[in-house]
């Protein structure tokens, strides 16, 4: 027997440890210089015994080849070196001895050759599979990933931040889609528009981080009422909800009262206890004819309804109102349209003397001949006129227009009458306002006595000295300046003080009461008011017009109290100027 | 789960992924038809490229099985490759049963692979992130879940910094590393090299095979990967050839240099 045999069993002899050295290097073999001479002399006694068995037994030198493989010697070099040393020098170092060794060799090289190969093919079959596989994974977790980062950021670009409320691009979706669906033209739909009544007094004197905190909290109270309905944030303090399949309007009106009851229940945030109302716009009807901006038009109307009211309600839309208020809108719009055609003019009422009864003065009134809606007068299109900011060119063209008729009048007429015109508090507030009554005066010839400036009470609130001292300038320049519906406003009579003012006009509410007989109380109540104006005014060198006279009752009792003058239908209604002026002749 | 912003969308086999190049050097199939050509061709370049992974992949074992001798119970493998023979945790869990493994590699593929591998281990996993974000890695769930940074960790950085340019500060990387780290916690650090080599024709074929993978090739001298180890002490014999990183026989470091890779093990005091 060689030495191989002769030694123990783990103690790898001569041939195993030429076979470790011709296979070092083949492939990675996870294990050290040991563990592999180790393993390749229990593998060498498995050949000697195969070399040696009688009868010649395939399937050990098949195992061995296995073997290898398993033990990651698995390479086409690790193979071929194998061979190679098994048959060059397995028989001498082990000092076998065998009958037919050579024939038992070139079968037992077979079996090992066999046995190595099936296993390298399997495990390479194997080994494609599993990075296969992995990469089957591999792709479908980044496809997942992919298609959540797609949610995530769809749900980024619906939502609101703030509240994670549906924002107005997913509930303009959900709304078209519940209009636009096939067979749904005879349901009925309804949108509510809630808004935070005073939301900015939070914002303001508590900041905006309770601001948020209490939108947060509104939004959670929202979806908690109305859980089945879509509640979504537009902005602000701004939501919307939508009322899918409603059976008629007050299915609409249930939500929104349910939305006002969760809005008002007292929230705590940031250690503030906040209470706050809300205002809601509902338009509810049929599917049919109707289209998500037309319906977020008439719920945002409705809303701006509600809060003019006062807030803390609900209101619902009525088509009749908003058709009105449609229409104002279209008027306003036509005012510098209808500048620029002179489709406005002036009439006059006059301000007649309570003494001789001779006309001191006109007062200028405005109306608009509109080429559909017929002759407007002023209180259909100067409140609008108001809001947009257009009184400033309005009022400008009918300064100009009044005073260029003016001066006209003094012809043939030794004490002509002055020309009273109203300004509006844009105007009053316009720097320029100097220059531009100056440059009037200068283009029409009109004297500045002749030309009376009435303002209400109202505009003289504010304290802001720029008004003020434009007024001074005026009233230097000789120009009258008159306080309008007197008494009607806060009355403030410190402005009395500061002011250059040449005369109150009484408002008519006062002399209405007049027409009373004089045994009335209410009607002594007035009467003495006015008395008290009267004096007052007197005291300050101030005339006293009276306004709405209207009976030559009210005229004689106006006469006793010592008043100035009068203006109202019994002096004349509103008419052009040369009506009046007949009677100065 | 978020999709981290480096992360491709898609997985593309047609291109080499270095993982599964580095697969195929070491005589494994877990590799696809783009992956062998561009092994081979780099093997055409560099013949010695499969015995240069090959010897790097066995001082990985020997620094593991050091490592498990000296008492360190976790390891963080990142840049860990395909999860061929040889892996950290076979290493470590069978000297000690209760050693805990992350793998970490960019490849989402070797990740999915590491997956499969290690079902039913619930001492170790594998996730995907990159080197170059070492906080995002030290923060990941799955590291904090498996590992206690109150205890010492050996952290691999392993046949992966030559893929990690000069503009990505690796000295940084390793440094925020080294700052999660306890003492006696470890770092393992080998990469590509051209000490005594030079520039050569091979290098220069070797950095353009490279450029067609995801990864540029970035090699280092030895003073350079010895500077990366700053804040550790390095364990005898230094940052050497890998061959020549504690031998288990002297003519296993023959011929070191040929191997192309360096290495070292630090130790962190303290």
């Amino acid at each position: 027997m060689g030495d191989g045999a002769a030694r123990p069993r783990s103690c790898p002899g001569t041939f195993a440890r030429a076979w470790a050295k011709a296979v070092s290097g083949t492939s990675y073999l996870p294990m050290t210089q040991a563990q592999l001479e180790a393993l390749l002399q229990r593998l060498t006694e498995r050949l000697a015994v195969a070399i040696q068995a009688e009868p010649f037994d395939l399937r050990i030198g098949q195992q061995v080849g296995a073997e290898l493989v398993e033990a990651h010697i698995a390479s086409a070099e690790g193979l071929g070196r194998t061979i190679e040393v098994i048959q060059l020098r397995l028989v001498r170092d082990l000092g076998l001895v065998a009958d037919d060794v050579e024939d038992r060799m070139a079968r037992l090289l077979a079996t090992v050759a066999t046995g190595y190969a099936r296993a390298l093919r399997d495990r390479t079959l194997d080994e494609q599979e599993a990075i296969r596989r992995a990469a089957m994974m591999a792709r479908a977790h980044a496809e997942r990933a992919l298609r959540d980062s797609e949610a995530r950021f769809r749900h980024q670009a619906t939502h609101d931040p703030l509240t994670d409320l549906p924002n107005r691009t997913l509930f303009t979706e959900r709304l078209s889609a519940a209009l636009d669906e096939p067979g749904r033209g005879a349901d009925r739909v309804g949108v509510c528009f809630l808004d935070l009544d005073r939301f900015k007094v939070v914002n303001d004197s508590l900041g905006h981080q309770v601001g948020d905190g209490l939108l947060v909290s509104v939004a959670q109270r929202l979806r908690r009422a109305l859980g089945e309905h879509l509640v979504a944030r537009l902005g602000g303090d701004e939501f919307v909800i939508l009322v899918e399949r409603t059976g008629c309007t007050d299915d609409a009106v249930k939500v929104a009262e349910a939305a006002l009851a969760a809005v008002s229940e007292p929230a705590l945030v940031d250690g503030h206890e906040l209470t706050i109302s809300a205002s809601v716009g509902i338009v509810e009807r049929q599917v049919a004819g109707t289209s998500p901006g037309e319906l977020m038009r008439a719920a945002n109307s409705t809303l701006h309804w509600a809060k003019a009211a006062g807030g803390a309600r609900w209101v619902l839309f009525d088509a009749d109102r908003n058709r009105r208020e449609l229409a104002r809108y279209a008027l306003a719009a036509a005012i510098p349209t209808a500048l620029d055609r002179g489709e406005f003019f002036l009439d006059y009422q006059p301000l007649t003397s309570l003494r001789d009864g001779r006309v001191l003065g006109m007062e200028a009134l405005v109306r608009w001949r509109h080429p559909q809606l017929g002759v407007l007068r002023p209180d259909s299109f100067i409140g609008l006129a108001e809001e947009t900011g257009l009184i400033v060119r309005l009022g400008g063209w009918v300064l100009a227009e009044a005073c260029r008729e003016a001066a006209s009048w003094s012809t043939g007429h030794d004490d002509p009458p002055f020309v009273s015109v109203n300004l509006a508090v844009r105007q009053l507030h316009r720097p320029g306002l100097v220059q531009e009554v100056q440059g009037v005066l200068r283009r029409t010839g009109l004297p500045a006595r002749r030309l009376q400036l009435e303002i209400t009470e109202s505009t003289m609130m504010s304290t802001v000295e720029e008004p003020v001292r434009a007024l001074r300038v005026l009233a230097d320049l000789g120009v009258r300046i008159a306080i309008d519906d007197f008494g009607t406003g806060y009355c403030n009579l410190a402005y009395l003080r500061e002011l250059p003012v040449a005369e109150l006009k009484v408002a008519g509410e006062f002399v209405t009461g007049l027409r009373a007989p004089a045994t009335d109380p209410g009607s002594r109540t007035d009467e003495r008011i006015l008395a008290s104006l009267v004096s007052l005014a007197h005291a300050l060198d101030l005339t006293v017009t009276a306004e709405g006279v209207e009976t030559a009752d009210q005229a004689d009792r106006l006469r006793a109290i010592g008043c100035d003058a009068g203006q109202g239908w019994h002096f004349g209604r509103p008419a052009p100027a040369d009506r009046f002026l007949a009677r100065l002749d | 789960m978020q999709r981290p912003d480096w992360a491709p969308d898609t997985i593309d086999i047609e291109r080499p992924s270095v993982a599964r190049m580095y697969d195929y050097y070491l005589g494994g199939s877990h590799n696809f038809a783009a992956d062998r050509t561009a092994a081979r061709a780099m093997m055409d370049a560099v013949p010695e490229a499969p015995l240069m992974a090959q010897a790097n992949r066995a001082f990985l074992r020997r620094a593991v099985q050091f490592l498990a001798d000296a008492g360190v119970r976790q390891f963080l493998d990142i840049g860990s490759g395909i999860p061929t023979v040889g892996n950290v945790h076979e290493i470590a869990q069978r000297i000690d049963p209760e050693s805990r493994v992350v793998y970490v590699d960019v490849d989402p593929v070797a990740v999915a692979h590491s997956h499969e591998i290690l079902s039913g281990n619930d001492r170790a996993t594998a996730i995907q992130e990159d080197l170059r974000r070492p906080e995002a890695i030290l923060h990941h769930p799955e590291v904090t879940r498996l590992l206690d940074f109150s205890q010492p960790v050996a952290v691999m950085v392993v046949a992966v910094l030559h893929f990690i340019p000069y503009a990505d500060k690796p000295e940084e990387i390793l440094r925020t590393l080294r700052k999660s780290l306890a003492p006696g916690s470890y770092l393992v650090l080998s990469q590509a090299s051209d000490d005594g080599r030079g520039e050569t024709g091979e290098r220069a074929e070797a950095e353009r095979v490279y450029r067609r993978t995801d990864n540029q090739l970035w090699i280092r001298s030895r003073a350079e990967l010895t500077a990366l180890f700053d804040g550790f002490e390095l364990v005898d014999p230094g940052v050497v050839w890998v061959p020549q990183w504690r031998p288990e026989s002297p003519d296993q470091a023959e011929n070191a240099e040929q191997s192309v890779f360096m290495g070292g093990v630090g130790r962190l005091g303290g």
